[in-house]
């Protein structure tokens, strides 16, 4: 161990890139975990004064894992309440009916959207969050509202689910929402799912399915857990990325200096090291630099981390109030994550080392051996086959999982092209170089990369990997995206449709006066095959009963099933359609009647529409194309950091890489200079190398991002029956190719100006 | 001392090493008797470097049998091989012999510490006075000269007290002096440390401290010389073997 300390401290520059790579990631990994562990799912704030909060019962699981609830009709749930206010301890046991409702402002809806869904209240509820009427009386007949900042004796204007309404403030509260009297929030809600209980309830005594502390938090508004979900998949896609590049830089760093250090390890193994002590040694210097890289990665990463709370926040990818605590599990997890990715980057090359044979201390120069070995073609092949693999699965995957498959697609054949990279290079160095031939330069260069080959390899690898993900992410995503959206225009009549404006959806009375159907969307549990479970159905006025699914093998005649509201009922069956299993269609007038809160999503017009508060008319392909838009601006921004952060890691492993090339060919350059060469000669060659390093990088990279490309595209038009244009994000790729090149010819030139001779040089 | 006479320091029976089509050594048969100083010559291509590499277990023979102090290396694995050559043999390279980031005492302890016995200091610091250089104990490799990393490598070769030492053109890149200074070293460390030593040379001065001389060539042995011979002899009969 205090070899591996001295020999890291004596050469500590060949150790930088694993430091530099270590240090990044672990803080990239710290800082982002740090905000997803930050970012747990929080008791809602109107519970506050709820100890203990009483759920309507599951029933059964849904396809998702997670468990179906059905809900308390009204009168059910008012039993259940003088039920629990009984249980020894509790003060209360108040209903919490949730509705939908937006201040109109100059006929505009206003406020966050999917927020609103959950905004209204029942007067008692207010209690639960500890709230209390701070002027007027509290709402007693429907149309009468508390809520906060509003002066009691005001009126004000609301969007519902049944349409707008004109209501009367009567008071004022100290917490958020809207606040009717008990009986017109049921009215608004239709079915309950929690009554929260207040004082201090004796938990032994409550019978069905409470949730008490902490635990609360499984009743976090639906909107918060998406925007958080948004966020996640984010942090998920940057460690992992982060991770994938970090083990990749520490694996060629360690390679290279590996291949750099062969005389002294095979010394070492002369004066009686066995393979074993080389690999121990190996692995106890990475550790020595994982640790110092990891010293320095914490500390940035807990401290960059609140730093980007309110951009998340802005970004739309954390709720609103998110706040970034100190994580001390998930800081150590990243620590040792550093140390297992540095162990794992060093493996290979340590393996390699043990293998080097006393006797290569007495050959004078590095002379490469074989640059490609049987576990590189096999690792190479089977990557290279796994990633083809994914890219033409790719269009079949649902969209949600896409950009998630398209980064490992990518990241596998990546590996590939810089595992089987040696094989190529030869050719293309001899291609390229061919006009050069003649000058000294040229030949110089020439030779120079045909006989390091593995050099060239581990230069040109960082820069395949940026380019390669650059060209290959975006790519994917924007032919992907194209695709679907020619796909779904495609299918859309030429009509206009009443869409909806800063709404979850259109209200009963946006939809009532318009010409055309307008299903509407809603949740129902059935019955089906002795399972019961959630489906989401929808409301069309043409269904005269259930209509399922054709992919539903047992379909019954007649099927029991649990509104929104509570109330059951057996319905006959009366058709099938051709979607999803999980969907169901029922009769509208059915579905208003038992879902209040059910809104439509939008109404294809087959005539001039009414305007009404909270909705718009757009073409059908403004409406589908503003769909997608919302998607594609979430996933910009994702492709924006993914790519920023490769091309910084990458760029890094560029310099890195060619700095150490160059310091280690001192003697080379030293004999060059003799041989009546200047400093202007060097440089030539150096930066001739690096170029070509670059330019074989590129090209790889681009080769596999076209390559996947196609055969991602060939897969779609197979999916879509229909031609697909190919986006080539040039755009993205020709800055980064740019970038990666300046980078190399800086850090390939630099050592060479560094008068200082190598500390190790003479030998 | 008279048990360790009577036994072969090293030992090679019809050693041969093939690289190919290539023959290096041809059925060499060689004793080398411990306490005496042989040297190895030859013409370019003549397979003594093959020879030194067999004989040290650096290199596997591709015949024969190679016998280090009583072990025949036929049989061992690459790690009792390592083994062995931790314990019973020492080297000396032409250049290269040190590891830079290891100061010039680190450098003497590094076989005790790769057999996981911690290095006597007392030791270590006889030894380093022993090759002149107790003031450079604590100097890395870079701010010695060519001689002195020289003889900090045979201080490293003779702190183990090795059954053999190996020494590869030990002079070639070092000037009259320092050359000098090295020959002397080896030489007292067979007349003083009863040592064994073997040396692959091209300099007829270089072996003239020898007290054996052999001269390969075409991967045979073509010649030899016992007891002292001086070096103008030496070189005479190096150049009938290149004229032959």
């Amino acid at each position: 161990m205090s070899l591996a300390f001295t020999m890291v401290r004596h050469r500590f520059a060949a150790f930088a890139g694993t430091f530099v790579a270590i240090a990044l990631g672990v803080a990239l990994v710290a800082g982002a975990c740090t905000l997803w562990a930050s970012s747990r799912p929080q008791v809602p704030e109107r519970y506050n004064s709820a100890p203990v909060l009483v759920h309507s019962p599951t029933i059964g699981k849904g396809t998702d894992g997670y468990p179906d609830y059905r809900s308390w009709t009204p009168a059910e749930a008012r039993d259940k309440a003088d039920q629990l206010s009984t249980v020894p301890g509790v003060t209360a046991a108040i209903p919490d009916p949730t509705f939908y409702v937006q201040e109109l402002i100059k006929n505009k809806a206003t406020g966050d959207p999917e927020a609103s869904r959950t905004a209204g209240h029942a007067y008692s509820s207010a209690e639960l969050g500890g709230y209390h009427l701070t002027a007027g009386t509290p709402p007693s007949k429907p149309g009468e509202v508390v809520l906060r900042g509003s002066t009691p004796g005001g009126t004000i204007d609301v969007l519902t689910a049944a349409g707008p309404e004109h209501w009367t403030v009567t008071g004022t509260v100290d917490g958020p929402g809207f606040y009717l009297s008990d009986a017109a929030a049921m009215e608004q809600a239709g079915g309950v799912r929690v009554i929260g209980l207040t004082g201090d309830p004796q938990t032994s005594a409550i019978t069905g399915l409470f949730f008490t502390g902490g635990d609360r938090d499984k009743l976090e508004d639906e909107s918060v857990t998406r925007i958080r979900w948004l966020g996640a998949q984010l942090i998920i896609a940057m460690v992992t990325l982060g991770v994938f590049v970090a083990v990749f830089v520490v694996a060629s760093t360690c390679a290279l200096s590996a291949a750099q250090r062969r005389r002294e390890i095979g010394l070492l193994r002369a004066v009686g090291a066995t393979p074993g002590q080389v690999v121990r040694l190996m692995y106890a210097e990475t550790l020595v630099v994982a640790v110092l890289g990891g010293a320095v990665g914490v500390p940035v990463g807990a401290l960059a981390a609140p730093l980007l709370a309110s951009p998340l926040v802005n970004a739309g990818l954390e709720p609103a109030g998110f706040a970034v605590t100190l994580q001390p599990a998930v800081l150590a997890g990243a620590f040792l994550l550093g140390v297992v990715v540095a162990l794992a980057g060093v493996w290979s090359s340590a393996r390699r080392s043990s293998r080097v044979p006393a006797l290569d201390a007495l050959r004078d120069a590095a002379v490469e051996r074989r640059a490609m070995t049987v576990p590189r073609w096999i690792f190479g092949l089977l990557t290279a086959a796994g990633g083809a693999a994914l890219t033409v699965a790719l269009p079949s995957l649902p969209p949600t999982t896409q950009t998630t498959a398209a980064l490992f697609a990518a990241m596998l054949l990546l590996v590939a092209a810089a595992l089987l990279a040696p094989v190529v290079i030869v050719p293309l160095v001899r291609l390229v170089t061919w006009p050069w031939r003649g000058g000294a330069t040229g030949m110089l260069v020439r030779e120079g990369t045909l006989t390091g080959v593995r050099r060239v390899a581990s230069t040109a690898a960082p820069v395949l990997l940026t380019v390669g993900f650059a060209t290959l992410l975006t790519g994917t995503i924007a032919t992907i995206e194209q695709a679907t959206r020619i796909d779904e225009t495609a299918k859309l009549p030429a009509i206009e449709v009443a869409a909806p404006d800063n709404t979850p959806g259109l209200s009963e009375a946006a939809v009532a006066g318009q010409p055309g159907d307008a299903p509407l969307r809603s949740e129902m549990l059935m019955t089906i095959g002795g399972t019961t479970s959630a489906y989401q159905v929808t409301g069309k006025g043409d269904a005269k009963g259930v209509i399922l699914s054709r992919d539903l093998t047992d379909r019954p005649k007649r099927v029991d099933v649990v509104f929104r509201d509570g109330t059951t009922a057996t319905l006959p069956v009366t058709g099938t359609h051709d979607g999803p299993a999980e969907l169901a269609d029922v009769p509208r007038t059915l579905l208003r009647e038992h879902d209040p809160q059910a809104l439509a999503d939008a109404v294809m017009l087959n005539g001039p529409a009414h305007v009404e508060p909270g909705m718009k008319v757009l073409t059908a392909r403004q409406y589908v194309t503003g769909l997608v838009d919302e998607e594609g601006q979430i996933i910009d921004l994702f492709l924006l950091v993914l790519i920023s952060l490769t091309v910084g890691y990458t760029g890094l492993a560029v310099a890195n890489t060619l700095l150490m090339a160059t310091a280690g060919r001192r003697t080379e350059f030293r004999a060059l200079r003799l041989a009546g060469g200047g400093t202007g000669h060097v440089l030539r060659v150096t930066t001739g190398e690096a170029l070509l390093a670059v330019a074989a990088g590129t090209l790889l990279g681009g080769g596999v991002a076209a390559a996947a490309l196609l055969g991602m595209r060939r897969a779609t038009q197979e999916e879509l029956r229909q031609s697909v244009d190919l986006v080539i994000p040039w755009g993205q790729a020709v800055p980064v190719v740019l970038i990666c090149a300046l980078v190399a010819v800086v850090a390939a030139g630099a050592p060479v100006f560094t008068r200082k001779q190598s500390r190790n040089g003479g030998f | 001392m008279t048990i360790t006479t009577l036994k072969a320091a090293v030992e090679l029976r019809k050693v041969s090493r093939q690289y190919g089509a290539v023959t290096a050594l041809d059925a060499v048969d060689l004793t080398i008797a411990p306490a005496a100083f042989t040297a190895i010559m030859g013409p370019s291509g003549s397979g003594k470097s093959t020879l030194l590499h067999c004989a040290a277990g650096l290199d596997r023979a591709t015949g024969g049998d190679v016998i280090i102090d009583g072990v025949p290396l036929g049989g061992l694995s690459e790690r009792d091989l390592t083994k062995l050559r931790r314990e019973r043999v020492g080297f000396v390279f032409q250049s290269f012999n040190l590891i830079p980031a290891l100061s010039a005492e680190q450098n003497v302890a590094l076989p005790m510490r790769l057999a996981g016995r911690r290095p006597d200091p007392g030791q270590v610091k006889a030894m380093l006075a022993e090759v002149g250089l107790a003031d450079r104990a604590k100097h890395r490799p870079s701010e010695l000269s060519g001689g002195q990393q020289q003889r900090v490598a045979i201080a490293r070769a003779l702190v183990s007290r090795p059954a053999v030492l190996f020494a590869d053109e030990p002079t070639g890149a070092l000037d009259t002096k320092a050359s000098r200074d090295v020959l002397r070293l080896l030489r007292l460390a067979v007349d003083r440390h009863v040592q064994t030593v073997v040396m692959v040379t091209h300099d007829p001065y270089a072996a003239a401290h020898a007290d054996r001389v052999v001269f390969l060539a075409d991967g045979r042995i073509a010649d030899q010389t016992e007891g002292s011979v001086d070096a103008a002899e030496i070189a005479v009969r190096m150049t009938r073997l290149e004229q032959r």
